[in-house]
């Protein structure tokens, strides 16, 4: 669980084990051969191109970075100059990226290899990867079963081994749950860590940009490298680097304190195999000495709801910009506004067209005040709670999810059922808190939260969860 | 102001009504407890969440790359005789 694939795949190409074009062109296969329809669009040409310059550089022993020549996914709401961004959407099959995005320039400045646009639901808008124009992907253990959602396509590259790391993007918990249904380490950073100049906006005061890897190290790395202040995101915050120590030091079992939410036992969607493997976590904890406390919390339903009616609202703010006049997809007709409609309804998927007109719904007249107005101030009340929690526990410890990943076909009938799948994930959006899903303690992992900006306590109990804790 | 507008308009979508998963999850918000719901404080909200004034971005025109403005115009979905089509705007 910490090896680092980054480490162990820079070692190789510096001892030429591997050269980076053959590494390169078998991942190439194995995405183009692989069943889990992960892959919106294959960068080829341009990663072996990338690829050539880097095996010059080791041969003429010349100095690599640890990033470079390492191949990446990233998550298809991501903009790389020149390449497809089409968010997974009808609408956008069309468009090429004009500019990049701040975090995958970041990661392209320190050598690593754009390689994939990865599967994901239509502009982040599902919690199942089936909401999507280029077909459902599958799950990297079951491909019977839904990868979860939105960044399904990155976290089964990253538990397949495809991609060395993916980048993908959590409104709602659209990084946590997909790497908890596949196995994987997902990091939601807190809110403003990284910077979301070039995500496609879905809800823009939730909207986070995060790491998927199989290593906690590889974690640390990324966020490391992604992390900074952007005048191009003016709600970006400065943070320190996470240092590497971090995972070498004692944790400190007698000086922490773990808080869990009784209302989130309490669920009634809670799977009881799972609720019994959680429970079983909190006693393992206890018994090995940290101080764990039961707290309460709001209802799972309350905090599914506010966190929809917010998102629905910015989605429809967001997305009216997609009117086939300056990009995209668009449908002639006699008239302007009818040219609007007619693309619009022609190029949305159902999901989106869903939230679309639910946003505008909560945010209309008479609407406005008796649900969107209290559900700001329900999520102002989630925020204030935060903060009282934290000054009782360091860290929350809580389910990915409230199941297993359901079978592929049976989400998108049941729209509101899978927005109850969000049910642990959400409320860390609205408090904008650092969570990472590590994939042990139930079959969809547990979720660790400090508070902001406390990434760092994060993964050192993560390191504790996976190395300390013996799970039966 | 008194004008009502249909869902179809707000939305810009064709036959736009409202769905029973959605009126469910406002229910909800209807349903809670008035502790649960209290009207948010706007000063305070705004004041957690602004940019303080000394990290605002200044204010100035940034000139894209040539290659930014290429593809900006390869995006477009309309062109002819190396002209822009845009929709004709009819007021209503």
């Amino acid at each position: 669980m910490m090896e680092s694939v980054i480490r162990r795949l820079h070692e190789d190409l510096l001892n030429e084990r591997i050269t980076c074009v053959k590494f390169i062109e078998g991942k190439i296969a194995e995405l183009k051969e692989s069943p889990n329809n992960t892959a919106n669009y294959l960068l080829s040409e341009s990663a072996l191109e990338r690829a050539l310059e880097v095996d010059k550089k080791i041969r003429a022993g010349d100095p690599i970075q640890l990033l470079e020549g390492i191949p990446f996914g990233l998550k298809d709401v991501y903009l790389l100059q020149g390449v497809h961004a089409a968010g997974s959407s009808d609408f956008l099959k069309p468009y090429i990226s004009p500019y990049t995005a701040t975090a995958i320039q970041k990661l392209t400045d320190a050598g690593a290899i754009p390689l994939v646009k990865e599967n994901c639901d239509s502009f982040g808008h599902g919690s199942s990867n089936e909401n999507s124009a280029f077909g459902p992907a599958r799950n990297a253990l079951n491909e019977e079963r839904v990868p979860g959602g939105s960044s399904g396509g990155s976290a089964v590259n990253v538990a397949k081994g495809y991609t060395a790391f993916s980048v993908g993007g959590d409104t709602g918990g659209s990084i946590r749950q997909p790497a908890g249904y596949n196995g994987v380490y997902g990091m939601k950073p807190t809110y403003g860590r990284i910077s979301r100049y070039g995500l496609m906006a879905y809800a823009s005061s939730t909207d986070c940009v995060g790491p998927i890897s199989r290593s906690l190290e590889d974690i640390r790395i990324l966020l490391n490298a992604m992390s900074g202040r952007d005048s191009r995101d003016q709600t970006t915050i400065p943070s320190t680097p996470i240092p590497a120590e971090i995972f070498s030091e004692a944790f400190p079992v007698n000086d922490t304190s773990v808080g869990y939410y009784r209302s989130f036992m309490e669920n009634e969607d809670l799977d009881p195999a799972m609720r019994d493997d959680f429970l079983r976590l909190i006693e393992k904890l206890k018994q090995l000495g940290l101080n764990v406390r039961e707290l309460d919390f709001f209802d799972t339903g309350i905090l599914v709801s506010t966190y929809y009616i917010i998102a629905m609202a910015e989605t429809a703010s967001n997305l009216a910009r997609l009117d086939g006049i300056s990009y995209g997809e668009r449908m002639a007709a006699e008239t302007l506004k009818e040219g609007y409609a007619l693309t619009r309804s022609a190029h949305f998927s159902e999901e989106t067209r869903r939230r679309i007109v639910g946003g505008n719904q909560v945010l209309s007249h008479g609407h406005s005040e008796e649900i969107y107005l209290k559900a700001r101030g329900i999520r102002n009340q989630v925020i204030r709670n935060f903060s009282r929690d934290f000054q009782q526990v360091d860290l929350l410890v809580s389910p990915v999810s409230p199941s297993p990943p359901p079978p592929l076909g049976s989400s998108l009938d049941h729209p509101f059922e899978m927005y109850q799948s969000d049910a642990y994930t959400v409320g860390f959006s609205l408090g904008g808190l650092p969570t990472l899903t590590v994939p042990a303690g139930t079959e969809t992992g547990i979720q660790v939260t400090a508070a902001k900006n406390r990434e760092a306590e994060i993964l050192r109990f993560a390191k504790f969860l996976t190395e300390g804790v013996e799970w039966n | 102001m008194g004008k009502i507008m249909p869902l179809e308009l707000l939305a810009s979508i064709k036959g736009a009504t409202s769905s029973e998963a959605v009126n469910d999850l406002f229910e909800v918000i209807r349903k809670a407890l008035p502790e649960e719901g209290q009207q948010e404080n706007r000063e305070e909200l705004h004041l957690s969440e602004a940019v303080g004034i000394d990290h605002l971005r200044g204010d100035e025109v940034a000139e894209s790359s040539e290659i930014e403005k290429e593809i900006i115009r390869k995006n477009f979905p309309g062109e002819k005789k190396g002209y822009l089509v845009v929709p004709k705007v009819i007021e209503d």
